[in-house]
């Protein structure tokens, strides 16, 4: 286990949190930043899962598992909202 | 054990390997024993687990075996129970009636409509189809048990004490009133206000948790347990429907989960998801019952479906033409019924694009049901059939679903179900469907019964039984297409359909009263039938029917082996003695498990007390309305209630976490497609997997919510982020001290160890403290619960998202306390499957953050 290496993921994350908050206070249209947002909040759920929860050496089933729940989240989601649009 | 299946096309198919009971007096090479098995090749069991006539033994049992037949008796209760309400609903629709001259008060009737839909769908069905599966799933898959027994044990008692609980909800004003798909508006209290409305949401609540940790259980089990050889293609066709209703069940109920909680939530704390003021509150609803709703269909008839296959094969002496297809056929329809469930929306505002397209889905839904059909069919006609009970009870099924299946296509076309929907026909044509599935059912319990008992049925009482049964349903149900004009759920209809109803009504009562031969046949039976001995069935190839019946509490005499093509048992203590036949197999993991395989535990009290404990609390909330328990003893009685089950829950739950218990280990055999991951990796996994899908659901009715109020026209609720973004802050060190918790326990230092977790510990009660402080700050600006949606969603799923934080710091302490005693220095993977829970509630706060707080 490489300790070294898990500091830096933190330190990427703990950067990537205030950014994201920056990126709220930067004035920028409201879709541009929503947009942003939403990628650094992907971003750092895939370095936790990547490497905190190890993902990276596992085998690639665990990570398809949980895509199928994910994936049933976002078909709900996506065609819920689009139903009443 | 190895010969050749000869003849009748099985291959190296198990699944059809020719009956075991001729190969009795093969010779065996050195190091296997004799398929089937003989008692004499068993080891002595564990003498200190009680015998089955000691009641003691169906409190603590963990055994697959014991926990089926629990499963099977509590729910043919509930089939009584749900077919007493269904008399008393057909003896009300003897005529049709006005509110002045009816038999049930017209509340009354209303409890008993919802009432006898959801106790038969879920206290009922699929309970009895986990009865077998409890049973035969792991005689067919070759393992010994489940791969957490006392997890199984412990679904078994959450289901029987949530049905308890619907009961108990009767007796506190009326039970809900709604129907069994409680749509709202009128499942929040405004509507239906009764306490027991409440009892009987959180009861399903409850039935809800039974249904995952099983669900984690089997899948855990049937992909990491199955014998050397059994690879997924040659699964047997029950197993194999199992597996898929399994995994259906997983993401289905998780979805359910996320609407009850929320419906919870409505009822007992104030929120306003649901309520009639919210934009789209009954249309949320809707769409969360519905994707969980149809996958439920297919839920309780794909195990009625893998009867139909397994008892075809059987009786007809065939492999089921087209296997392979039809294993596809199952796989495909458990994709799609989740792309489905708008079909049930037809009538409310969804727009015509997406009506459309959900008339489409639904139509390529049937497509692979037409190929299972034939293939079914098929096989009967390239077989000899033999006319016993079972196969007369699935033959039976297969007409009847096939009738059920028409009368729903006319239900998925929008123009036809504009007239259609509320009616009758809907009525008539589930019930097709459904009790068709329960028929098939109840041809697997007189196929397994002599497998249960030892005994045989008697066969003229099983087949007078098809014939009454079989009556008794067409007539209760083919009038109700007749009468289809009747609107459902209620008691009046128009004279000229009353002919109809009164058939029905005689019918109801065959149908019914045919469960008496029934029960008197297996009872008398059970303690006075003809003793069987393997395999009663003589072409019944799967691997229950190779060992005795019933079979000893380990299953089978050695270890389970395909590697040769058909089923065979390898010795276990000489398995790494390298004999000729057994070296190539016998692997370093094969010796250490021997030792311990020894000590394979059987019982526990604890999954008992953990549902006694979760039914005192379940009872005691039942009592919250509006965030608040009523005035005076009554209050003070349910709040007693809930501190007493919390503390009896967590309690319980501790002392089973401490209890010594040697689960079956880890065998050598087929894991696809989690090969090399230790039972509780994949289940953790699997757990995480629909806790997604679980707050995927509520993160989905935010969204949803949030659309349909207009998404720009929406503020966050707290004016600043900073105190969310410090708590993003503590909960991303707290991931990151888990990890060093990890590194540590690796490294086996224990201070080390000790610290990260208490580090861990206490960023978490920051985490929390900072929450109370900016929820209080809240309160105080009159902002709460129930002050409005945008209010409800803001502190529902960030304190959904609190509880499970809540959940993990409970764990870290019981891992600290252990650790600094020593523990996890030797095996660090409780550390390790805590930290995969840990980090995943970090990645939906990473989620809720800029959901909640930014954007």
């Amino acid at each position: 286990m490489n300790t070294k290496l898990y500091t830096v993921i933190y330190v990427v994350l703990f950067v990537s949190a205030t950014v994201q908050v920056l990126v709220e206070f930067a004035g920028l249209a409201y879709w541009t930043a929503f947009a942003l947002i939403i990628v650094l909040s992907a971003m750092k759920a895939v370095l936790v899962a990547a490497y905190f929860q190890h993902l990276r050496w596992e085998p690639r089933s665990l990570t398809y598992l949980i895509g199928i729940g994910l994936a049933a989240a976002l078909a709900l989601t996506f065609a819920a909202s689009y139903s009443i649009l | 054990m190895t010969d050749s299946a000869p003849g009748s096309g099985g291959r190296d198919d198990p699944a059809h390997r020719p009956d075991g009971g001729q190969q009795a007096d093969a010779s065996t090479a050195a190091g296997e024993l004799t398929v089937p098995a003989r008692k004499s090749d068993y080891e002595e069991a564990a003498s200190e687990f009680p015998s089955m006539g000691s009641i003691r033994r169906w409190f603590v049992t963990t055994n697959h075996k014991d926990v089926g037949i629990l499963y099977i008796v509590t729910s043919l209760f509930f089939l009584v129970l749900g077919g007493v309400l269904a008399w008393l609903l057909r003896i009300q629709l003897w005529a049709p009636r006005t509110p002045t001259t009816t038999v049930l008060e017209p509340l009354a009737y209303n409890q008993a409509v919802s009432a006898h839909g959801l106790i038969m769908v879920f206290w009922f069905l699929s309970p009895f189809a986990f009865g077998f599966a409890n049973y035969v799933v792991p005689l067919q898959i070759g393992a010994k048990d489940l791969a957490f027994p006392r997890l199984n044990a412990l679904s078994y008692w959450l289901y029987l004490f949530s049905g308890i609980l619907f009961g108990v909800s009767f007796f506190q004003g009326g039970t809900f009133a709604g129907g069994w798909t409680m749509y709202a508006p009128l499942n929040v209290p405004t509507f239906t206000p009764d306490v027991g409305a409440s009892t009987a949401v959180l009861a399903l609540t409850l039935f809800v948790a039974s249904v995952t940790v099983s669900s984690v259980n089997f899948l855990t089990s049937m992909h990491t347990m199955r014998a050397e050889g059994l690879t997924l293609r040659k699964l047997p066709l029950f197993t194999w429907s199992i597996l898929l209703t399994v995994w259906m069940m997983l993401f289905a109920f998780a979805a359910l989960l996320a609407a009850l909680i929320i419906l919870s939530s409505d009822r007992l704390l104030g929120t306003t998801y649901f309520a009639l003021e919210s934009p789209a509150g009954s249309m949320l609803w809707a769409h969360l019952f519905w994707f969980f709703g149809h996958p439920e269909v297919y839920i309780v008839f794909f195990p009625a479906l893998g009867v139909m296959a397994e008892v075809f094969q059987t009786f007809t002496g065939r492999r089921i033409v087209g296997r392979k297809w039809f294993i596809a056929a199952m796989v495909l329809v458990a994709l799609q019924s989740f792309v489905v469930w708008m079909h049930h929306m037809f009538l409310t505002t969804i727009n015509l694009q997406i009506k459309t397209l959900f008339m489409i889905t639904p139509i390529g839904i049937s497509l692979p049901f037409d190929l299972m059909v034939f293939a079914l069919i098929y096989t009967m006609l390239k077989g000899k059939i033999r006319f016993t009970t079972p196969f007369l009870f699935v033959f039976g099924a297969l007409l009847l679903f096939i009738i059920g299946g028409i009368t729903g296509v006319f239900l998925g076309a929008i123009v036809l179900d504009y007239e259609f929907r509320g009616t009758y026909w809907v009525v008539a044509h589930f019930h097709y469907v459904m009790v068709g599935g329960v028929t098939a059912l109840v041809g697997g319990l007189y196929y397994w019964f002599p497998k249960m008992t030892g005994r045989m049925y008697d066969e003229f009482l099983g087949k007078l039984h098809f014939g009454v049964y079989f009556v008794g349903f067409n007539l209760l149900y083919f009038p109700l297409f007749v009468a289809w004009e009747t609107p459902r759920r209620v008691f009046d209809y128009s004279a000229g359909l009353q002919v109809w109803h009164q058939l029905a009504t005689v019918g109801a009562f065959v149908l019914g009263l045919s469960f008496l031969i029934m029960f008197y046949n297996l009872t008398k039976s059970a303690l006075s039938g003809d003793p069987v001995g393997d395999n009663p069935w003589e072409y019944a190839t799967t691997a229950e029917w190779a060992v005795p019946s019933p079979p000893p509490l380990e299953n089978f005499p050695g270890l389970p082996t395909y590697r040769d093509g058909s089923l065979g048992f390898r010795e276990e203590s000489t398995a790494t003695d390298g004999g000729v036949a057994t070296a190539e197999a016998a692997t370093p993991s094969a010796a250490h498990h021997d030792e311990r395989e020894e000590h394979v535990s059987h019982a526990s009290f604890w999954p008992f007390v953990v549902g006694a404990g979760t039914f005192l609390l379940f009872l005691g909330l039942s009592g919250l309305r509006d965030a608040s328990f009523p005035e005076g003893i009554l209050g003070s009685a349910y709040l007693g209630t809930a501190a007493l089950g919390g503390v009896v829950t967590l309690g319980s739950l501790v002392f089973m976490g401490l209890e010594p218990f040697h689960g079956p280990a880890l065998a050598d055999g087929e894991a696809w497609p989690f090969d090399g991951l230790e039972y509780g990796k994949v289940g953790m996994w699997i757990f995480l997997a629909s806790d997604v899908v679980l707050f995927g659901g509520f993160i989905g009715a935010y969204v949803f919510t949030r659309v349909a109020f207009g998404w720009t026209l929406w503020e966050p609720i707290p004016e600043n982020p900073v105190p969310g973004l410090v708590n993003t802050y503590l909960l991303l060190t707290s991931s990151f001290t888990v990890v060093l918790a990890l590194v540590a326990a690796e490294k086996r230092n224990r201070p080390g160890l000790v610290a990260s977790l208490v580090a861990t510990f206490l960023l978490g009660v920051g985490f929390l403290g900072n929450k109370a402080i900016e929820w209080n700050h809240l309160f105080h600006e009159g902002l709460w619960l129930s002050s409005n949606v945008r209010a409800s969603t803001f502190f529902l799923t960030t304190g959904l998202h609190a509880a499970h934080v809540i959940v993990g710091l409970v764990v870290t302490l019981y891992l600290a306390a252990r650790a600094w005693r020593g523990a996890y220095l030797e095996d660090s993977s409780s550390v390790e499957y805590f930290g995969l829970y840990w980090h995943f509630v970090d990645i939906v706060w990473l989620f809720l953050f800029p959901l909640f707080y930014i954007l």
